[in-house]
């Protein structure tokens, strides 16, 4: 039953990547100019950008310029950079692409490790004591977190961390060979922007979900036995909120893909989300493909741990009539 | 405050240490910082330039397609790379004096179309391979031909030859007449790399830094080149240039010290600088203009009356003093700006804002609205079009703005739609900016103006030497445009940094930012 849930869920994402390969192409193409005419710019002539054009193959239909690029993928290459080609760089996308995910994965990981804990800790906190002051705090504060854009959040904690107070960097610039403490501090800033709006998302799912357990009938039952409230959330309802509680983790996690666009580019970090946004300004196709697909992948595999987790944790989908 | 300028002096003078200046300052009833303000300036004023420290530099836009290939370079990030990796024949310095770079020494023929370089002997590449004359043409001859991706392959339309005369002489035969050819070669396209060169990504010039790290759109790494072959300083241990797109992120890495200089500063965070201890803002006057283009081969354009009304409803000093905050000139709606120097014509009297001219004007060209294709191209342009739809709708005019992005703006709109907006940077002589936008027939003829008597005085003032025939000429042509083009020219704009107090040695060439981008061997930072 699971190996065919699996399945099932392998062949829509491929067809998710597939489907999203084609939007992301047909949605560059619409932008006005192609490459040739970006990197010329307003220098451009009518004869310079013809042989430009030529050169980097952008004098083909479009239909088949996206079907070479299929091609070249289903084989497993991911081509060159049209951008470089055309500034004299010959750099397989690879090896673009390589440093820029390390970055990324860097960043969202050490995001992760620290707010996952964190969120779920005054979740629980929060369910314990519902009604509280220590309750209402929590919650009145992530509700105005999850309410502000991220961008925002960014720019004030550089207002107040970086300019005011000094105390860290207010970008996020890798030199390359910072280790532990210089680490930490180069990736300050963005990390605590990240951590701030995907917990606030964690706390509030784990808080409701708890109490709703908590007011099953048997939670009910466990209270009239007599048991202790913290045994009953701790052992009886946590267990069966943790379904949930993954589920809302991996969409968070997903959505923090999303949310390092936004933060790798206000940080200026060497990320592949900043990599993708550089490929769309020049119209450089093949690498903005790329990018899309592994951000596209990262996504679907994140929904399908979110999905499989609900499914796992909940008997009635794991055993559907 | 005598006291403290003799103190300053004798601080400079090294008679008195650090600690004696701050305690002596102390003495005299001044806090620690004012102190400390004092010691900073009198440092600046040493101009005792300090050996050793790097600096990382924030330009505004990098890319996949960041390059260490002269020919193809197109945006500032580019520019400041080739002045580390390598050398031209010949530099433009403060003022734009010119001087002698990889050539020694250069003459020119009488009319002007035949130039003899001598190449300076014992200069080595980074890879230890000896520069010759072979190096110069194989460089050269990169920009001539239909094919050539060269962005200033303009520059060079007139080049006959290359020729090599011996292994440190070269000469350059035109086909037609060009005084300026020396100041084009200043260009950062025209810089020289080794012959057959292949992998430009070494950046193995001649230049004063060797290139560590490349990373398109992420940063680049120069260390100093111990066998440079002049001696210019080259006070810095490292340098590290890199992009932060995002204006307020590039303005708070500044700010916070995380970077030491940065490029494109906009109006609005003046102050902000200003108000900051350790930064300071760095306004160069240049030609770099906002404009606005009516193209004058289609309505509305074309009516000569319709673009003299849009010339006298531009509020000038308004524009400059409300949008530019003073860092900036009143247009006189032509591109030679004061700082093209002796080709800039006094003698042109300045327009100014006259609403009722400019309804005379509208009212005789019978046309009553029109609209206007603006992006961000430039700081201030947006707010110059708004002024402007304003003033109009005051005289009965309806204008409307259509807001397009600067995204593509370049293909799309300009030179497109019959009325749009512009930007131009300063080019190194006042013929190469008219000659450009104003050619007959030209590529970048922008508003579609032919005008024939244009088009010769650009070929005669080429062949000029006389300056005061050269002057009258370069009058001739900016009256020209001045009154009959399809350019509204409102202001000029000064090319706008930002830096640490701790960084100097800047020039102030106008061609670029930060002072023409050509620093990296000139400049220091405080220890």
């Amino acid at each position: 039953m699971i190996w065919r849930a699996l399945f099932g869920r392998l062949c829509i994402s491929v067809v998710t990547l597939f489907v999203v390969s084609v939007l992301i192409f047909i949605g560059t193409n619409l932008l006005p100019g192609d490459v040739a005419q970006i990197l010329l710019g307003q220098m451009a002539t009518p004869d310079s950008l013809a042989a430009l054009q030529a050169k980097l193959g952008m004098d083909q239909a479009a239909h088949v310029r996206y079907f070479m690029w299929l091609r070249d993928v289903a084989t497993g290459d991911l081509g060159f950079s049209k951008a470089g080609l055309g500034a004299g760089n010959a750099t397989p996308i690879v090896q673009i692409i390589e440093p820029r995910i390390f970055n990324t994965l860097q960043l969202t990981s050490m995001v992760a490790v620290i707010a996952i804990p964190v969120a779920l800790f005054l979740g629980l906190l929060a369910a314990m004591h519902p009604g509280t002051r220590l309750d209402r705090t929590i919650t009145f504060s992530t509700l105005n977190l999850i309410s502000v854009p991220d961008f925002l959040v960014a720019t004030f904690l550089v207002l107040v961390f970086a300019v005011y107070l000094g105390w860290l960097p207010s970008i996020a610039y890798l030199r390359g060979d910072e280790t532990g403490w210089g680490l930490i501090r180069a990736l300050a800033m963005p990390t605590l922007t990240l951590m701030i709006i995907v917990s606030a998302q964690i706390i509030r799912m784990t808080r409701a979900t708890v109490l709703n357990v908590m007011s099953s009938p048997y939670v009910e039952m466990a209270i009239l036995k007599g048991v202790p409230r913290r045994r009953i959330i701790l052992r009886h309802a946590l267990l069966n909120a943790i379904g949930p509680i993954v589920n809302v983790i991996a969409l968070n996690l997903a959505w923090l893909v999303g949310g390092v666009v936004i933060v790798e580019q206000i940080f200026a970090y060497p990320g592949l989300a900043k990599l993708m946004i550089d490929a769309v300004l020049v119209r450089d196709l093949p690498l903005v493909q790329a990018c899309a697909m592994i951000f596209c992948a990262s996504y679907v595999v994140l929904i399908f741990i979110a999905d499989m987790a609900s499914i796992l944790s909940n008997p009635r989908l794991r055993y559907p009539k | 405050m005598k006291e403290v300028k003799v103190f300053q002096q004798m601080y400079r003078d090294g008679q008195v240490t650090r600690r004696e200046f701050l305690s002596v300052m102390g003495a005299l009833g001044l806090s620690a910082t004012a102190a400390g303000g004092f010691l900073a300036s009198s440092s600046a004023l040493a101009a005792t330039p300090n050996r050793g420290g790097s600096v990382i530099s924030a330009s505004n836009l990098h890319g996949p397609d960041d390059t260490l290939d002269p020919i193809v370079c197109t945006s500032t990030i580019d520019y400041i790379r080739q002045c580390t990796s390598y050398n031209g024949l010949i530099q433009i310095w403060d003022n734009m004096s010119l001087h002698p770079e990889l050539a020694e020494e250069w003459s020119v023929n009488s009319n002007a179309t035949e130039y003899t370089f001598k190449l300076r002997k014992g200069v080595t590449f980074h890879d230890g391979s000896a520069f010759s004359a072979d190096d110069v043409l194989w460089s050269m001859n990169r920009h001539l031909g239909k094919d050539s991706p060269s962005s200033i392959k303009a520059f060079f339309a007139a080049v006959v030859e290359w020729k090599k005369i011996d292994s440190h002489t070269v000469k350059l035969s035109l086909s037609s007449p060009d005084a300026d050819m020396p100041i084009k070669l200043t260009q950062f396209q025209a810089k020289i790399v080794k012959k057959d060169t292949t992998d430009f990504s070494k950046g193995a010039g001649t230049g004063p830094y060797l290139v560590e790290a490349f990373q398109p759109g992420v940063k680049s790494v120069h260390v100093r080149n111990p066998n440079y072959w002049r001696d210019t300083g080259q006070h810095l241990d490292a340098i590290e240039i890199t992009a932060i797109t995002d204006p307020n992120a590039r303005l708070n890495a500044l700010l916070s010290g995380d970077v030491d200089m940065m490029t494109v500063l906009s109006a609005k965070s003046i102050k902000k600088v200003e108000e900051t201890d350790g930064v300071e803002v760095m306004s160069v006057p240049a030609g770099l203009y906002g404009g606005i283009c009516c193209l004058k081969n289609t309505a509305p354009g074309k009516d000569d009356d319709f673009v003299m009304g849009l010339r006298m409803i531009q509020d000038r000093e308004k524009i400059v003093r409300s949008f530019l905050k003073g860092h900036g000139q009143v247009g006189n709606d032509h591109p030679i700006s004061p700082a093209y120097g002796a080709d800039h014509c006094n003698e042109l009297a300045q327009r100014t804002y006259d609403p009722d001219k400019a309804k005379w004007h509208l009212n005789k060209s019978g046309i009553s609205s029109a609209e206007l294709f603006v992006a961000p191209v430039q700081g201030g342009i947006e707010e110059t079009c708004l002024l402007m739809q304003q003033n109009l709708a005051k005289i009965g005019f309806d204008l409307k703005l259509k807001k397009v992005p600067t995204d593509g703006y370049w293909g799309a709109v300009w030179m497109k739609e019959p009325l749009n907006v512009v930007t131009w940077n300063m080019r190194p002589t006042a013929n190469a900016m008219m000659s450009i936008q104003f050619g007959p027939g030209g590529n970048w003829n922008d508003t579609f103006w032919n005008n024939e008597r244009m088009g010769k005085l650009l070929k005669m003032s080429l062949a000029e030497t006389d300056p005061a025939k050269r002057h009258e000429m370069h009058c001739e042509m900016q009256t020209l445009v001045h009154n009959d083009a399809g350019m509204v020219i409102p202001y000029h704009t000064n090319v706008l940094d930002a830096k640490s107090t701790k960084v100097h040695g800047f020039s102030n060439v106008p061609l670029g930012q930060l002072g023409g981008n050509g620093w990296a061997e000139f400049i220091w930072k405080d220890a």
